[in-house]
């Protein structure tokens, strides 16, 4: 066989076996319709009581008819804005603090270790004393979503901080940078990567801080109402809230934080 | 009057409670247009030094005068060139090189121009839109180069420029920038541990001794351009430079034994075979 032909053969079998890019991204929808597929037979077939778990057909029902409830949205947008809350306080307190620990030995040396005690300890211990001092509100919420996400993002942006190479500075100074510029367009840019993972994990972790709290506390919100229904008997539209919880928190995570990732992908 | 001057330039450091003295009483000048290299022991300040020379680190005593005035802070008309490149990753090869118009507040329009030309005057041109992760060792120093050169600084100060790229590249980008000070007319003063690269770039390459710093000998290089690295001057200077540094390190060795009998024995294997290549690519006097 000559080498043209075995070449020809060799692509052709390797474009059979190896589909392309765009088809590889996709491949986990695979197993995600499998998954479904099996919960709906083995509730069909009754090999797990429906009083356990209902079937996928009928959760999914019940998902189409609660997004067109405005009661069922609020609950979600109520969670999630305690949520975003929590991110965005724990940002503006941690962000500042990891950058000078991150440049400054002192402070760092001083705060730090501190700070890895107080997270060593389980964020939701905390809760009864934040419910005694704040009630089951919003603010006890919101403080222990700020609480939790405070780590991540304080010990991202503080290696972020420190991994600045030394000559980036020298190359401010150089060029009269003043130093807000020097924080925006160098700083900030140079520990992005850093401080967007920080932000994920952060907005991850908040995701069941804030349904703990609401199962836990009673706060209102999506966590307390999958309690009430599932206790109430109601396990479809338990379910269903939690597939909601799983759209929301995962379109927000490819578009908020996936955009972010993709602008620092094209550089760092 | 010299184009820049040193004069008595000192520099103590506080290095955990210990006094470091990494410079001691540095006096020499610096004629405009003129291409200066400095050699030394490594670790004995010459970076300090070039950092003091551009305003962005203090003398503990002595000054440093540009056109005869002190320079106390970073100057306008001092650029810098460094030795990991300095780029800023998150930005294009243009917007790196805007980045000093950039902080001197010049309209966008305007230095999109300017840059446009340094670009094009380091051989980048059709690279403006990259990031630098796309680029090799010797493209990220020339976009280095085209930034220090953007803001039209007097005085260039490279900061060991060639020694983060490959021996081949950075013979090329040593014979652009011998061309770009030969256009220009520009001040240049480069840092180097490598000695070849001295000899062959400078009207004066200005020796300093091991910690603290002391200036050591001042060597005019008077060989005609371009220069040829087997000619005999050539060869005859290296030689004596090193045999200087070779002494400065013998120095060094009485003070820290084990690890300057080390930077000993390099010296030595690179002088065993002169002419090979892998002596062009270690004459680093480390």
């Amino acid at each position: 066989m000559s080498i043209e032909k075995q070449r020809a053969l060799a692509l052709s079998l390797t474009s059979k076996v190896l589909p392309n890019d765009k088809l590889v991204s996709y491949l986990w929808v695979m197993p995600l319709v499998l998954g479904f597929g099996v919960w709906e037979l083995v509730t069909r077939l009754n090999l797990i009581p429906r009083s356990n778990l209902p079937t996928f057909s009928g959760v999914l029902a019940v998902l189409f008819s609660s997004v067109q409830e405005q009661a069922f949205l609020l609950r979600i947008a109520h969670s999630f804005v305690n949520l975003t809350f929590g991110i965005v306080f724990a940002f503006s307190l941690a962000l500042p603090m990891a950058f000078i620990a991150g440049s400054r030995n002192r402070f760092d040396s001083t705060v730090t270790p501190l700070i890895m005690l107080f997270g060593a300890l389980p964020d939701l211990s905390f809760l009864p004393l934040l419910v005694l001092w704040f009630g089951p509100g919003n603010i006890a919420a919101i403080t222990m979503a700020s609480l939790a996400a405070f780590f991540p993002i304080y010990f991202t942006v503080r290696e972020g901080t420190k991994n600045i190479p030394r000559e980036l500075f020298d190359v401010t100074s150089i060029f009269k940078s003043d130093r807000l510029s020097t924080f925006t367009k160098m700083v900030l840019p140079a520990i992005s990567p850093h401080m967007f993972s920080g932000l994920r994990l952060a907005y991850d972790f908040d995701w069941e801080i804030i349904i703990a709290i609401e199962i836990a506390a009673r706060v209102a919100g999506i966590g307390s109402f999958i309690d009430s229904t599932v206790s109430a008997g109601s396990l479809e539209t338990g379910f269903a809230a939690i597939l909601a919880i799983a759209i929301v928190a995962v379109l927000v995570d490819r578009l908020f934080f996936g955009s972010l990732e993709s602008w620092a992908r094209k550089w760092a | 009057m010299a184009h820049v001057e040193l004069e008595g330039v000192t520099k103590f450091y506080d290095v955990q409670e210990k006094r470091m003295h990494a410079l001691h009483e540095v006096s020499f000048g610096i004629d405009r247009g003129e291409f200066v290299c400095i050699v030394g022991p490594s670790g004995c300040g010459k970076s300090t030094l070039l950092k003091i020379m551009a305003g962005i680190d203090a003398p503990s005593s002595g000054e440093v005068r540009f056109e005869g005035g002190p320079v106390l802070g970073p100057h306008p008309r001092i650029s810098m060139v460094f030795q990991a490149f300095g780029l800023f990753p998150w930005r294009t090869v243009l917007e790196n090189v805007e980045y000093g118009l950039e902080m001197r507040k010049i309209p966008k329009k305007e230095r999109r121009v300017v840059s446009r030309e340094y670009v094009e005057m380091v051989g980048l041109a059709g690279y403006e839109q990259m990031y630098p992760k796309q680029l090799s060792g010797g493209m990220k120093q020339r976009v280095g180069i085209a930034r220090a050169l953007a803001v039209e600084p007097d005085v260039v100060l490279m900061d060991e420029a060639f020694s983060a790229i490959d021996e081949v590249t950075a013979d090329i980008l040593r014979e652009e920038v011998a061309d770009i000070h030969k256009e220009t007319g520009k001040t240049f003063v480069l840092v180097t541990h490598n000695l070849f690269e001295a000899i062959e770039l400078a009207d004066k390459i200005v020796v300093l001794s091991s910690r603290p710093a002391k200036v050591k000998s001042i060597y005019p290089v008077k060989l005609e351009r371009p220069r040829d690295r087997t000619h005999s001057t050539f060869i005859h200077m290296h030689k004596d430079i090193l045999h200087l540094l070779k002494e400065e390190l013998e120095n060094t060795i009485v003070r820290h034994k084990l690890k300057g009998i080390r930077e000993l024995h390099m010296l030595h294997d690179m002088e065993a075979s002169p002419k090979s290549e892998a002596l062009r690519r270690t004459v680093t006097v480390t």
